[in-house]
C-alpha cells in the first residue's frame, strides 16, 4: 500500500508537472493590470505539484526506512485482498462496458446485460435477483426518465434503434 | 401587517393552494431525481404559468423552488448523489449516517433542519429585505474574492487526517474549474482541441463521479452484503428526534441560518458557500463528537441543511428587492416575472405589492406544507433501502449515468463522468479528500473572475483585493479558518 501511495503521488506530481508545462504558455500579459489566462491556472497548479512534490517526497523517505523491515504480515495481507480487488475491477470494467454500449446497442438493451453483470460484480448470487431486477429496473427507469421526463436516451444504431423506438 | 393578511387570505384560495401543492410535489421530484435539477423543474413549470393568475404562477413557482432545494437532500442522503453542488455537506455526513442504518434520524434531522432555516430565512426576508440588500450591493469583485477565498477555507475542516492532502484536493478542484474557455479573455485552456472542454467541466458530471459512482467501486471491494442498509420505522412521532438534540446544537441552528440567509443573498454562489461555510464553522467549533465529522455527524448535517434551505430567503430577497437573480432558479423566476408583466426590482414593491407579500406568505406556508409533504413520505423514501444491495448499487450507478447524460443529452458528458469515478476511486483509496475538490471546482471560476476584476479595477495592485473593510474583514477570517487548525489540536475530520 505504501509502495502504491508513493506510485500515486508520483503520477499526481507528473500530472500537474506537465499541466503546469502547458499552462506557462498560456501566459501573457494584456491591458495594464490584467494577468492573462495562464495566471489563475499556474497560480494552482504550482500548488497541485508543490504539494504533491513533498507528499512524493516523504512517501519516498518513509519507504526506504520501512523497505529494509517489511512484516511478513503485511505481504499476507495484501494477498486476501485479492478476490475482492477483482470485484472492484470487474464493477469499473462492467460501468465502461456499459457506457460505451449505450450509443450501439441502446439505452434498454444496455440497462438490461448491465445489471445482472454489475450485481455479480457485487457478489449477489441469488437467481431470483438476477433475473426480475433487471426487467423491473429498466421498466422503471424508462417510465419515469424516458417517458415522464422526456430524457432523450441513446437508441442504438440500426435494429437496436427500432428495438428502442418501441419504448420510447 | 394588513397587507399580510390580505396576502393570506388570497395563498389560501383554493386554486393557489392547489397550486402550491403541485408546485411541491413537482419540485420535490425535480429535485430527487437525479438529470432534473431544481432550475430545470422550474423552467418545465413555467410554459404552464402562461394562463395562471400572477399570484397562482408564483405560488406554483415557489412550491417548485423550495421543493427542488428540500428534495435535492433526499437523494443525498439515501444515495449519496448529490444534486446540487451545496448538498455535498449533506452527502458526506448524511449518507454516512444512513449507511450505518440511521437512514430515518438522517432523514428527520435533514428535513427539521431544511424547514428551520427556510422558515428563518424567510422571516429575515420579510423583516430585513432593505438591509440585506444595502449589504448585498456592498459586494464587488474584491468582496467576491475575499468571500470565495473564505469559502475555500473551510478545506480545512474537510481535509480529514492530512491537511496537505486536503489542499492538493482543492487546488486540483480550483484547476479543473479553469478548464475550458476563459470568461475574461475567451481564450481556450486545458481544452486539448477538444469541443467537451470547451465549455468546461460542469460540476454536476465531477460530483457524481467523485462521489457517487467511487463510493460505489469503493464498496463493490467490501464484503457482500445483502441490504444496503437496515430500516427500523416505528412510526411517523416516534422516529422524530428528540428536541434535545437541537438543543445540544443550539449554536450551530443559530449560526448555520444566519449564514445561510446572508450568503445566500449573494448572488453567484450563494447556497455552495453557505452550506460549505456553515459545515466547516460546525466541523471547527464542534465540541461535541467532533471526531465523527466526515463518519455521519449529526452537527455537520444539520449546519449544512439550516444554511442550504436558509439561502433560498437571501435569494428572493436580493431578487424581489434589486432584481438581481442570485441563482439559475431564481432567474428563471425573473423570466416569470416578465411573462406576467412584472419587472423585479425596487419598484416592485409599491407598484404590485400584493405579489411581493404574496409570495412572502406562500414562502412561509410552502415550508410548512413540505415538511407535511416529506415528513409523511419518509417512510416511502426509506423503503428504498429494503432493496436488495446489488440492485440497489446498480439503480444508483444507473441514476449517475442518466444524471449526467440529462444535462447536455451528451453521452461525452458520460465518460467525463467515469473518469471523474477514477479518479474519485483512486483518490479515497489514498486518502485524499474529495470534498475539497468539489469545493474548489465549484467556487474556482467566481474565485478567478473575481480575483481578476478586482486586479483590473486596482490597475493590477494587489492591494485591491483588500481595498474594503467587508474584503479585509473576509480574508482575515480566512486566514483564521485556515490557521486555526495548526494552534488547535487537529480533530479527525475525515472528508468524503
Amino acid at each position: 500500500m505504501k509502495r502504491k501511495e508513493t506510485v500515486f503521488f508520483g503520477v499526481c506530481l507528473a500530472f500537474f508537472g506537465f499541466m503546469l508545462y502547458e499552462a506557462l504558455g498560456q501566459i501573457g500579459r494584456g491591458r495594464a493590470g490584467e494577468v492573462g489566462s495562464g495566471f489563475w491556472p499556474l497560480l494552482t497548479l504550482s500548488g497541485c505539484a508543490l504539494l504533491s512534490g513533498v507528499r512524493f517526497i516523504y512517501c519516498l523517505r518513509r519507504e526506504g526506512r520501512e523497505s529494509s523491515s517489511l512484516p511478513r504480515e503485511e505481504e499476507q495481507a495484501s494477498e486476501r485482498p485479492q478476490v475482492r480487488q477483482n470485484a472492484v475491477l470487474f464493477t469499473m470494467a462492467s460501468f465502461l462496458a456499459y457506457l460505451i454500449a449505450i450509443p450501439w446497442i441502446g439505452f434498454i438493451l444496455a440497462t438490461l446485460l448491465f445489471v445482472p453483470a454489475v450485481s455479480v460484480s457485487l457478489g449477489e448470487r441469488r437467481w431470483g435477483v438476477l433475473a426480475v431486477s433487471p426487467f423491473v429496473l429498466t421498466a422503471v427507469i424508462v417510465a419515469v426518465f424516458a417517458k415522464f421526463i422526456t430524457i432523450p436516451f441513446p437508441r442504438g444504431a440500426g435494429l437496436f434503434a427500432d428495438f428502442s423506438r418501441l419504448f420510447y | 401587517m394588513e397587507h399580510y393578511l390580505q396576502a393570506l387570505a388570497t395563498v389560501l384560495q383554493p386554486q393557489n393552494l392547489t397550486a402550491m401543492v403541485l408546485g411541491s410535489l413537482w419540485g420535490l421530484l425535480a429535485g430527487a431525481l437525479p438529470g432534473i435539477s431544481t432550475s430545470m423543474g422550474v423552467v418545465l413549470l413555467l410554459s404552464f404559468t402562461y394562463t395562471l393568475a400572477p399570484m397562482t404562477a408564483f405560488v406554483l413557482l415557489v412550491g417548485a423552488y423550495l421543493g427542488g432545494i428540500t428534495g435535492g437532500s433526499i437523494t443525498s442522503i439515501l444515495f449519496g448523489i448529490p444534486g446540487e453542488p451545496s448538498s455535498v455537506p449533506t452527502v458526506i455526513e448524511g449518507h454516512a449516517l444512513a449507511k450505518q442504518g440511521k437512514a430515518t434520524y438522517a432523514m428527520w434531522v435533514y428535513l427539521l433542519c431544511s424547514i428551520f432555516g427556510g422558515l428563518f430565512s424567510v422571516v429575515v426576508m420579510i423583516l430585513a429585505t432593505p438591509l440585506i440588500a444595502d449589504f448585498a450591493l456592498r459586494f464587488g469583485p474584491s468582496e467576491y474574492f475575499a468571500l470565495t477565498v473564505l469559502g475555500l477555507s473551510v478545506v480545512s475542516g474537510l481535509s480529514g487526517g492530512s491537511m496537505l492532502k486536503g489542499f492538493i484536493s482543492c487546488f486540483f478542484g480550483l484547476f479543473l474549474a479553469t478548464v475550458g474557455t476563459d470568461g475574461i479573455t475567451g481564450e481556450e485552456r486545458f481544452t486539448f482541441n477538444t469541443v467537451t472542454l470547451l465549455g468546461g467541466i460542469n460540476f454536476v458530471v465531477a460530483m457524481v463521479g467523485l462521489l457517487a459512482v467511487s463510493e460505489i467501486f469503493i464498496e463493490a471491494g467490501e464484503l457482500f452484503q445483502e441490504y444496503k442498509g437496515s430500516v427500523e420505522y416505528r412510526g411517523l412521532l416516534k422516529e422524530l428526534p428528540p428536541l434535545s438534540l437541537f438543543r445540544q446544537y443550539l449554536l450551530t441552528m443559530i449560526r448555520s441560518p444566519i449564514i445561510g440567509t446572508i450568503v445566500g443573498a449573494l448572488p453567484g454562489a450563494g447556497a455552495t458557500i453557505a452550506a460549505f461555510l456553515s459545515y466547516g464553522e460546525a466541523a471547527r467549533t464542534a465540541k461535541r463528537e467532533p471526531e465523527k465529522f466526515g463518519k455521519g455527524a449529526v452537527e455537520g448535517l444539520m449546519a449544512a441543511e439550516c444554511a442550504n434551505n436558509a439561502s433560498t430567503g437571501g435569494s428572493m430577497t436580493i431578487l424581489l428587492s434589486l432584481g438581481i437573480p442570485g441563482s439559475n432558479t431564481t432567474a428563471m423566476l425573473v423570466a416569470a416575472f416578465m411573462i406576467h408583466g412584472m419587472q423585479p426590482g425596487p419598484l416592485l414593491l409599491s407598484t404590485r405589492p400584493e405579489v411581493v407579500y404574496g409570495i412572502f406568505v406562500s414562502m412561509l406556508l410552502t415550508n410548512l406544507l413540505l415538511l407535511v409533504l416529506v415528513g409523511v413520505s419518509i417512510r416511502l423514501f426509506l423503503e428504498l433501502n429494503r432493496l436488495p444491495y446489488s440492485v440497489f448499487s446498480a439503480a444508483i450507478l444507473i441514476l449517475c449515468v442518466i444524471g449526467a447524460y440529462g444535462l447536455n443529452n451528451s453521452v461525452d458528458d458520460v465518460f467525463l463522468m467515469f473518469l471523474f469515478s477514477m479518479v474519485g476511486y483512486f483518490m479515497r483509496k489514498f486518502g485524499v479528500p474529495v470534498a475539497p475538490c468539489i469545493l474548489g471546482l465549484v467556487l474556482g471560476d467566481l474565485a478567478e473572475l473575481s480575483f481578476r476584476r478586482a486586479l483590473l479595477i486596482a490597475d493590477g495592485s494587489p492591494l485591491g483585493l483588500v481595498s474594503s473593510p467587508i474584503s479585509s474583514l473576509l480574508l482575515a477570517g480566512a486566514l483564521f479558518s485556515i490557521l486555526y487548525p495548526f494552534f488547535k489540536r487537529p480533530k479527525m475530520i475525515s472528508g468524503a
